[in-house]
């Protein structure tokens, strides 16, 4: 229908797009053609509601909030309504005091923690004295209710907004990992404010009671595969770990699997020896009222425990303690608790055990009713001391045929591109795990794209994981480059990095000629190293000054080139 | 008359090689794999080194989405088995950088190195090439390491002898410059012509090629069993010429009749270093021109002389050579073992032959061999050569040295370990075998010296322990430790399962005959003490078992 050059130009825009834009442009157009089409009972059009300019940012790590904030963003189009959406990365902070209407849509990371990318916001609005007497907002906050500090970067938010004067459209809206309905609830009351007016925030305040809760869907599943990577001689271990369950599980490729450890068995004999408690007993604590012994090792947090724990701990048993973190049974011998039933008030106030998560390593085109995780264990040193971590460790422990329950962690900021593009994955260590995903995915859909992969880890001979694999996929032309680095099979140490400077001038090529960027596995130091040789690799191969280069790597992150996957 | 059927896959990447270069080069930098493109792993071959995998571990590596542990094995081109000291030392240092650490004697008076990955196969042969060693040609449809007697004080001619080795040696290496370029990163060969290769051309030999040559009364190189056996004639004191036989090869194939052992047929005498040099020369071209190409299980000469006929291929060799062989003068072979400890030659050079067991060089907790070796070679006293039963001479020692070597020797109870040790075990062979050779059925190095534990006792128990007796042991019928020119010969037939030979001659001029099959360690320990019983029963004085069997048709010729 489209004049060929119209059709050119329309292909040319989608083709130089990302998913999200696409998202946000389908809204506005079709907000431009069909004002009508939301016609609503009171007899208003799209274009005749009372708030015309809004502002939506969003704070993210793995995208969800990213991808709310876009699809209202695309809703009040729909409705006319001129609508500024940024993430609050890209967010000039003195635009606050000019601000009327202001959605936020923002996660909680770490432990309750802003995302990465929203730090400099969240530290500025919390350090902000200056008042917002004109601001109206309302805060989405996402989160997950599995962890401790629920929602806690959009509760700060918003209490330090009503702190500075500014008038609160909506009461906080928290939403648990599950979160499309509860958003659905959220932005028809923002959406019926646009048009009502600030009236609306009354009854949809009221609302808010019946907004229904996220509850998120907990697989269960046995143990199917569980053996350790590495080969004899090998300073590292790794877990490759197939979970079936009876139902298909919905994940995607690049998506994260979170899962709740238990706590170990000794330490919790020891606790329940040490108080005196009888483990049988009932106790609620939290959403949670089960057995003492269950509760200790299934539900409630007792290593490495926060200070604001250690605080209530304090205040319950009337001992001053330092602010610090530590693992309750050494609490419990340096301050212990007078009798059973003090203990039995701590347990009250204990947080929960947080999740981990594991990228998947599967995909779900070739394993529907599977996931499969790639998990190393984890080892840290303690006053010198050599220390295994809890879920990896809890994993690992684990054999063929146990039972184990587990949720999707959606990330969607970590999803392979249309299928004819080119993907660069660099993947050492467990970083390996969502490639292995993306070159099943990748395989089982035909892509045309090509698919480079860096990998590294110690020793040749005992840690290239999924070696056999890979060597199918390269074979099978699947994977059509691949380099590697182990670091310890000579005298100097060779890292991920030091392979991409070698082949920086394909590197630079393939990023010209559109490729796709994805970094998983350690935050430190690795993804940072490897982001330097980026910047490095742009300079020195594209001929440009480091200002220039940094320019351009922002440029390939607006385009949504460039994917991070780290921990 | 070469035969029309279609050549076989290894003639096609020979011929297809580029003079042995094929995409060896481009292997090594696949960095996703410890192994080499297919091609690539048959003719590494013609460069000295075997593509092997730890057997043990295969299994489990799989489970766990790894590859097989590849690794690598080199073996030294070393003509007549010399080196010097400071060679040593650097094979010392070699094996400890790049290798399991081992040091193997083989059968053929080299040396081998297990166990070298792929990174390190460069930088070892970079190390060998320092110390003036190569492994050209070690391996592959060549002529091999070429054998002489090991001991220099069979006869004051040895030094004389032992030159053929390596002349011989020099005459049948390969033209072509790729291990230069390859391993050693020498620039690219402009002019082609330099490596035009008369004797190989671009096609080779049908098979490997072996030539030992033995100095009477001395047979250590078992000089029958190979393709060319060259035994030395020397009359009144001076070295007259040569015996050539040919056509010899000890390896058969489990199931298939068409293969089987040989010894090398008797061809006639030769004078003078030139027509000696020719008539091997000649004999390797009639192979190339004439060995079966299509089905290398009968690729050897062996079969080659065999179908040709021995005369016939007499008259060719002759038309070839353009002189005519003389016939064969006489000879005895008195001896084929080792001669342990202490010996002086006609000049007053002193020698030290040192049992060591399977040619395995390690320190273990029984001995500390290898240190001990290490710190010999560095008093620069004494050269190091290797012998064809697997063990290794400290040779070439002024008398005004030979006691600081021999502090050493007693210090690390090198001379006990060596001279304790029962008849039985110090003639014993026993191939490589598990877990480095492919090709292996059964263990030979690792399990014959706990068996040979057992053996001793039923020696000592019909007291004929102190009897000349040969054993030999390997994995498979290709008979790497001479199995089937054994008095008594175990061929393994499968994992924990050997064949019992007997009948086999002590000097090595008749095969053995098998007398039973498929025996487990009870089996064979059974079969030995009766065998032993007869033996120590009816034996005439200084026969050895291998003739009292075919005497008493206890196997049949
Ligand atoms: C190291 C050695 C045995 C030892 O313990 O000393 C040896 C070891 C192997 N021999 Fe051998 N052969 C060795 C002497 C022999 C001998 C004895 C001799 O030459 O005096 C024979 C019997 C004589 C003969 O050639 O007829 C021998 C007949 C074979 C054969 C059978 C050849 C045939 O005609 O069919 C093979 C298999 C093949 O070539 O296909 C073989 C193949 C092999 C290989 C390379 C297996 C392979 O092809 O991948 C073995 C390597 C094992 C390892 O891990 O090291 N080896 N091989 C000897 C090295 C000699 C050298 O330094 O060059
Ligand atoms: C998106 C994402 C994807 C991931 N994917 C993978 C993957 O594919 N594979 C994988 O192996 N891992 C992955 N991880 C990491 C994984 O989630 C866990 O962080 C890791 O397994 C460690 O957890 P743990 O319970 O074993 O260690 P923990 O017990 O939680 O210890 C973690 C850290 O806490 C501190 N700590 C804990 N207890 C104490 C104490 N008593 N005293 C002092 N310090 C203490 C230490 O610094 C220690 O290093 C991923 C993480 C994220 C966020
Ligand atoms: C490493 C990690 C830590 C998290 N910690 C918390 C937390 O402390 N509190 C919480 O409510 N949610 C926590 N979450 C859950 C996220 O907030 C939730 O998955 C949200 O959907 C992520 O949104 P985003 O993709 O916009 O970042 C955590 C998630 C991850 C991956
Ligand atoms: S005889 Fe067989 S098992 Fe022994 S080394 Fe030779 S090929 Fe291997």
């Amino acid at each position: 229908m489209l004049p060929g050059s119209k059709l050119k130009t329309l292909q040319e825009l989608i083709d130089g797009s990302t998913r999200d834009e696409l998202i946000w442009m389908n809204g506005y157009i079709s907000g431009l053609v069909t004002p009508l089409k939301d016609f609503n009972g009171n007899g208003q059009n799209g274009h005749s509601t009372i708030v015309k300019k809004i502002s939506i940012v969003f704070g993210t790590e793995t995208g969800n909030s990213k991808k709310l904030a876009t699809e209202l963003a695309a809703l009040a189009k729909q409705k006319g309504i001129n609508v500024k959406c940024t993430g609050v990365d890209q967010y000039r902070l003195s635009d606050l005091d000019k601000e009327e209407f202001f959605f936020v849509v923002i996660s909680t990371h770490g432990e309750g923690e802003p995302p990465g990318p929203a730090k400099k916001f969240y530290d500025a609005v919390m350090a902000r004295t200056t008042t917002l007497p004109h601001l109206r907002f309302a805060v989405l906050a996402l989160g997950d209710t599995s962890y401790p500090l629920y929602c806690k970067t959009g509760e700060d938010i918003d209490g330090h907004f009503i702190k500075l004067g500014a008038k609160q459209l909506l009461p906080l809206h928290k939403c648990d990992v599950d979160f499309e309905k509860p958003a659905k609830v959220w932005f028809d009351k923002v959406l019926s404010i646009t048009e009502k007016g600030e009236s609306a925030s009354k009854l949809a305040g009221n609302v808010q009671a019946v907004a229904p809760k996220g509850e998120k869907k907990i697989y269960n599943g046995i143990i199917l595969t569980h053996l350790n990577l590495n080969d004899r001689g090998s300073e590292k271990v790794t877990w490759h770990i197939e979970i079936g369950a009876e139902e298909p599980v919905n994940y995607e490729h690049g998506d994260a699997i979170a899962i709740i450890p238990h706590n170990r068995k000794e330490v919790i004999d020891r606790i329940i020896t040490l108080t005196g408690i009888d483990e049988s007993k009932v106790v609620e604590s939290g959403k949670h009222k089960e057995t003492v012994r269950v509760l200790l090792t299934e539900r409630l947090n007792i290593c490495y425990l926060l200070s604001s724990a250690i605080k209530k701990y304090a205040v319950i048993t009337q001992q001053e303690i330092p602010d610090t973190r530590m693992d309750l049974i050494d609490l419990l011998r340096i301050y212990p608790v007078k009798n059973p039933e003090q203990f039995e008030e701590v347990i009250k106030v204990l947080p929960v055990i947080a999740p981990r998560l594991y990228s998947v390593s599967s995909s779900p085109l070739v394993n529907p009713n599977e996931v499969h995780l790639t998990v190393s264990r984890h080892a840290y040193l303690k006053q010198e001391e050599k220390h295994v971590g809890l879920c990896s460790t809890f994993l690992g422990d684990l054999s063929v045929n146990s039972a184990i329950s587990f949720y999707v962690h959606r990330n969607r900021s970590f999803k392979l591109p249309a299928d004819d593009k080119n993907v660069i994955m660099i993947g050492p260590g467990t970083g390996i795990a969502p490639f292995r995903s993306f070159l099943a995915e990748r395989d089982a859909r035909g892509a045309t794209g090509q698919n480079w992969f860096f990998f590294g880890e110690q020793h040749f001979a005992s840690d290239f994981l999924y070696q056999s694999e890979m060597q199918m996929f390269y074979q099978t032309g699947v994977l059509n480059k691949i380099h590697l680095a182990f670091s310890r099979d000579q005298q100097e140490k060779i890292y991920v990095q030091h392979r991409m400077i070698e082949q920086g001038k394909e590197l630079f090529e393939w990023l010209q000629g559109g490729a796709y960027v994805y970094i998983s596995g350690t935050k430190d130091p690795m993804s940072k190293d490897v982001e330097k040789a980026w910047l490095d690799i742009i300079v020195h191969h594209g001929k440009k000054t480091p200002e220039e280069a940094n320019a351009y790597w922002e440029s390939i992150k607006k385009e949504g080139r460039y994917h991070k996957d780290v921990y | 008359m070469a035969t029309p059927q279609k050549l076989s896959p290894v003639e096609r990447i020979k011929l297809s090689s580029d003079a042995l270069r094929g995409s060896l080069k481009e292997s090594l930098t696949d960095e996703i794999t410890g192994s080499l493109r297919e091609d690539d792993q048959s003719l590494i071959k013609f460069h000295g080194l075997y593509q092997q995998d730890d057997r043990d571990r295969r299994e489990e590596r799989a489970e766990k989405k790894l590859e097989w542990l590849y690794s690598y094995m080199i073996r030294l081109r070393l003509p007549g088995g010399l080196i010097t000291p400071e060679q040593w030392t650097g094979i010392h240092h070699i094996a400890g950088e790049h290798s399991t650490g081992t040091i193997k004697i083989t059968t053929r008076q080299t040396i081998q190195l297990h166990g070298i990955v792929k990174t390190h196969i460069k930088p070892t042969i970079k190390a060998f090439n320092t110390i003036h060693l190569d492994s050209i040609a070690a391996c592959g449809d060549v002529n091999r390491n070429v054998t002489c007697s090991s001991h220099p004080s069979v006869s004051a001619l040895h030094e004389e002898v032992f030159g053929y080795a390596a002349k011989i040696s020099e005459m049948a290496l390969p033209k072509t410059k790729a291990y230069y370029e390859i391993w050693l990163d020498e620039e690219q060969l402009l002019n082609k012509e330099e490596e035009k290769d008369p004797l190989y051309e671009d096609r080779y030999l049908p098979r490997k090629f072996k030539i030992g040559i033995a100095i009477p009364p001395d047979n250590d190189v078992d000089a029958f069993g190979n393709d060319i056996g060259m035994i030395a004639v020397i009359e009144n004191g001076e070295l007259k010429g040569f015996n050539i036989a040919a056509g010899g090869g000890l390896s058969t194939t489990h199931g298939n009749p068409q293969t089987y052992a040989r010894l090398a047929s008797m061809l006639g005498f030769v004078d003078t270093e030139e027509k000696v040099l020719k008539a091997i020369y000649e004999i390797m071209t009639i192979q190339r021109d004439f060995g079966n190409r299509s089905d290398r299980k009968l690729a050897r000469l062996k079969y080659t002389i065999d179908r040709i006929g021995v005369e016939a291929f007499k008259v060719e060799l002759e038309k070839r050579c353009g002189f005519s062989l003389e016939p064969a003068r006489p000879y005895t072979f008195e001896f084929r073992g080792d001669h342990f400890g202490w010996s002086e030659n006609h000049v007053g050079k002193w020698y030290y032959t040192i049992f060591t067991e399977n040619g395995l060089i390690k320190d273990d907790e029984k001995i500390a061999l290898k240190t001990a070796l290490f710190e010999i070679a560095a008093t620069g006293k004494a050269h190091f050569r290797f012998t064809c039963n697997q063990n290794l001479v400290l040779s070439d020692i002024d008398a005004n040295d030979k006691d600081i070597v021999n502090e050493l020797l007693v210090k690390f109870g090198i001379d006990q370990h060596t001279e304790l040790a029962s008849q039985v075990r110090r003639n014993a062979i026993a191939c490589v075998a598990f877990p480095t050779c492919p090709l292996a059925l059964a263990e030979a190095q690792r399990y014959l010296p706990s068996l040979i534990s057992k053996i001793e006792p039923l020696l000592a128990k019909h007291n004929i322990d102190n009897e000349e007796m040969h054993l030999r042991m390997t994995g498979c019928p290709n008979g790497c430790g001479r199995s089937h020119l054994s008095e008594i010969g175990l061929v393994g037939t499968a994992y924990g399962k050997y064949n019992l030979h007997i009948g086999g001659d002590r000097v090595g001029e008749r095969l053995n005959i098998r007398y039973k099959e498929n025996l487990d360690e009870q089996g064979i320990l059974d079969h030995l003490d009766q065998l032993f019983e007869m033996y120590a029963a009816g034996k005439n004085a200084g026969e050895g078992i291998g003739d009292f069997a075919i005497r008493n048709q206890l196997v049949q010729l």
